[in-house]
């Protein structure tokens, strides 16, 4: 271990999560790869760790001839300051070298509060922020993951954007990178070389020009690049790879567990579901696949918790199948397997049952919105009949505690929805005093309400997001009607949730705003340790951003959003018709009922979404 | 029921690896090396292992022991070899026996403290040291979660039993045999007082190393 790490790490919190060394990190001889790959996740070590996404890159990555991929995640505060007093760069993990010299530099984006991270990151490293900066071959600053669907905000500071699933395209980008070393392009080369492979987003090749009132009057690609950039998908599942010997960490980390992706996308057409309709088409892995999957992963990680992984599990055609197959190896091996993202209308009680062994953890499930008007505006499709029975079986059970999640600011939204919230946890509670075996034991509803964020390629995306005003006044209002003992009541604070909705759908004007927060010092924007919502108010002044512009005004039909220059498969007349049916309060019936034409099918040859598996 | 103990070394970056994560860590090597194990009983069994001598973070030892309970036949002297290869880098196990001894004849560990000077270490910085170690009595501040205040007061003499220090150019090597348990002595307390009470001698950076766990006649406990 470099002996100035040595030094000053029995000085900072947690040490063991800069350190590397853990179980199954891939360690490979200098001398023999010709690729450096730093994968970084702007956000600590645990939380980057918990991240199914990450672990499938850096495996695909290190299974490549010649290529060593290392991770990299953002130092806590306490790190950072011993890092930049002693003049150490941000370093790979795994080599402990510094990632300035790599020849690949690759962020994951899960969420927009992480932007801040990207720069510091880069900062660390040692490295000019912007683009137009960085004039050398290597190292190649990319980007992907859910945030990549708009990449405006961070245009200016990567390189590359990567949309969609990165298992092909990644590979096929290193190799570009290789060819581009060996050959001595430009950097100017190797990017319109990579705008010409599908799912890869060159943001300095489009001009864009905006209109008086500050909208977008064009977007022009330049040197060939396409138009629309669609994202890529794996198509086969089964045949992908998987993680099954994957990094243990030596210390805690959030999700301390073996995941198990089920399948990809989500059947289901809620329209303010940016993974809803950004993941879309359905493919799912088949038990026998799972299966082996799932006990390979134990055996090779000593795990003894498994993690059914997928937007909506019970969405799964044969869940019970995959159960009883995990079971089988799962209870004499001591390995407890839980399910999360079941939905209250398609739930095999018998099956919880059997996971459970006796144990009455929390439920938890979210209804959304608290009538069943704004239900089918937002196409949740759950009756509040649905969510009363899985009450009513839970608690008859012995269930005794339910955490119900809404938001609130949905489209349409009036105080009669928000009064409906209060009143729908008063149902639950009498349908408790109605069938619990045990009265005298208590029960405790837990409500929480988010403040709804208008996000990029969903059916919301031209909508305002409501007033930090409104969105309070609409907490007061359902604070006070929220009836008895055994309710509790949580709410998200409105700052973060207005900064993402700016960021959502947020130009690249937006980057002067980032670089100028990130100068006063923001970072670590997810922890409450280091927000300050203030800076960012100061850094709006300062670059004369309007937040209402970003946040709140509604789009037009006609308007050219930043983000048109991507594509999720799904297209936007559909999104549209899918706007209107919301407003209509129509439902839309899910794709395993009828399909509705979204156009992800057509992702791949002779699509077929959600086949049998 | 047998129980059994490793012998292993935690060194390089397995140092920072603090004891609770270290247990998590063991507990999940076994299960990778395919050797069953005695479990806790109730909702959440998991396998039972104990560390009966907690190592700070940071510090490196050559010593560690840790306890479990193997089931069914296993071949004790393949072990170490079983575990080694699925335990993260700077975790070696030396050795796994059938315990004999108690836990409580654990009477003294011996701990090498090199106190690292930047710019060479002060004249005469050994004898001074010595000499504090060699005090009738150096009673310190400890934190302390019983007391009210947070603290309390613990005399380290009589809890030192043997005392050797070696000056190189820039470094100083303590050799200490402590206390081990009831009540134990953790060397930073030695550092703090070497702080405190001797100013210029104090390092710019420190190693803490155990070398060897002792029975109470200064033999190597196992």
């Amino acid at each position: 271990m470099n002996r100035t790490l040595e030094h000053i790490l029995p000085r900072v919190q947690k040490p063991a999560r800069y350190t590397g060394g853990e179980y199954n990190a891939v360690m490979k001889d200098r001398s023999q790869v010709d690729i450096r790959v730093a994968l970084c996740f702007p956000d600590t070590y645990e939380i980057g760790m918990s991240n199914l996404g990450i672990r499938i890159l850096y495996g695909v990555m290190n299974e490549m001839d010649r290529v060593w991929c290392e991770r990299v995640f953002a130092p806590w505060g306490d790190m950072e300051a011993e890092m930049r007093r002693e003049g150490i760069p941000l370093y790979g993990l795994e080599s402990g070298d510094s990632i300035a010299d790599f020849d690949v530099i690759g962020f994951s984006l899960g969420y927009e509060m992480s932007y801040t991270n990207v720069l510091n990151m880069l900062d660390l490293a040692g490295l000019p922020l912007r683009s137009e900066d960085r004039d050398g071959l290597s190292p190649l600053v990319i980007a992907g993951g859910t945030c990549a669907f708009n990449p405006e905000p961070l245009a200016p500071f990567i390189d590359i954007f990567s949309l969609g699933e990165g298992e092909d395209v990644t590979v096929e980008l290193i190799e570009l990178c290789r060819k581009a070393k060996e050959e001595c392009w430009t950097k100017e080369e190797l990017l319109i070389a990579a705008a010409q492979i599908p799912g890869l987003y060159v943001p300095s090749l489009y001009e864009v020009e905006y209109k008086e009132d500050g909208t977008i009057a064009s977007i022009t690609p330049t040197h060939g690049a396409p138009a629309v950039v669609t994202k890529r998908i794996v198509q086969d599942l089964d045949k992908a790879y998987f993680p099954t010997k994957t990094i243990v960490p030596s210390t805690e980390i959030v999700h301390d567990r073996v995941m198990l992706e089920v399948f990809r996308g989500c059947i289901r057409g809620c329209r303010f579901c940016q993974a809803g309709y950004a993941y879309r088409p359905v493919r799912c892995k088949k038990p026998e696949t799972l299966v082996k999957q799932g006990i390979e992963s134990c055996q090779n990680s000593g795990y003894q918790e498994m993690t059914l992984s997928s937007l909506s599990t019970s969405d799964y055609r044969r869940l019970l199948d995959l159960c009883d197959g995990l079971q089988e190896w799962c209870d004499p091996n001591g390995v407890s397997l839980s399910l999360p993202s079941l939905r209250a209308d398609n739930f095999s009680w018998s099956l919880m049952e059997r996971l459970q062994h006796g144990r009455k953890s929390g439920l938890t499930f979210a209804p959304e919105a608290g009538t069943q008007r704004l239900r089918d505006v937002i196409n949740k499709n759950v009756t509040e009949e649905d969510i009363l029975n899985f009450c009513r079986t839970a608690f008859a059970g012995g269930w005794s505690t339910v955490k119900l999640y809404f938001m609130l600011g949905l489209p349409t939204e009036t105080d009669e929805d928000v009064l409906g919230i209060a009143d729908l946890a008063d149902k639950v509670y009498r349908v408790w005093r109605e069938v619990t075996p045990n009265r005298a034991r208590g029960v405790k509803i837990t409500v929480s309400t988010a403040f709804f964020v208008p996000k990029p390629h969903t059916a919301f995306q031209w909508e305002g997001q409501i007033t930090r005003e409104e969105y309070e006044r609409r907490v007061k209002l359902l604070r006070e009607h929220m009836r008895g003992r055994s309710t509790v009541y949580h709410w998200h604070e409105a700052d973060t949730s207005v900064l993402e909705a700016v960021l959502a759908r947020g130009d690249r004007r937006l980057a002067d705003l980032l670089e100028c927060v990130w100068h006063k010092g923001a970072k670590l924007d997810t922890w409450n340790e280091y927000f300050s919502y203030d800076r960012w108010v100061e850094a709006m002044e300062e670059c004369g951003i309007d937040p209402a512009f970003y946040a709140c005004r509604q789009r037009d039909k006609d308007e050219i959003l930043p983000w048109s220059i991507t594509s999720t498969g799904v297209s936007p007349r559909f999104l549209w018709r899918e706007r209107e049916r919301a407003y209509e309060g129509v439902i839309t019936p899910d794709c395993r009922q009828q399909c509705t034409g979204c156009g992800a099918d057509k992702l791949y040859p002779n699509g077929v979404c959600d086949a049998e598996c | 029921m047998t129980t059994h103990r490793l012998a292993f070394s935690k060194v390089d970056t397995a140092k920072f690896i603090s004891h609770l994560d270290l247990m998590r860590t063991f507990q999940r090597a076994f299960l990778r090396a395919g050797l069953a194990i005695k479990h806790t009983e109730g909702f959440n069994p998991h396998a039972f292992v104990s560390i009966p001598l907690p190592l700070s973070v940071g510090y490196s030892s050559a010593c560690e022991v840790l306890e479990c309970q193997l089931l069914g036949e296993v071949d004790l002297d393949t072990v170490p070899e079983r575990l080694n290869a699925v335990l993260p880098e700077g975790i070696l196990v030396h050795r796994c026996y059938e315990a004999q001894r108690p836990v409580k004849e654990l009477c003294f560990v011996n701990y090498i403290v090199t106190l690292e000077y930047e710019s060479g270490a002060p004249f005469g910085v050994d004898t001074d040291i010595q000499e504090l170690l060699g005090r009738e009595s150096l009673v310190v501040r400890k934190r302390s979660k019983k007391a009210k205040s947070g603290f309390t007061e613990v005399d380290l003499i009589p809890l030192i039993a043997r005392t050797s220090i070696e000056e190189r150019r820039d470094v100083v090597c303590l050799d200490l045999v402590l206390r081990a348990q009831n009540p134990g002595l953790n060397p930073e307390l030695i550092l703090n007082a070497i702080r405190e009470e001797l100013p210029e001698a104090a390092p710019d950076f420190v190693t803490f190393h155990r070398r060897a766990v002792l029975d109470d006649s200064f033999q190597i406990w196992e």
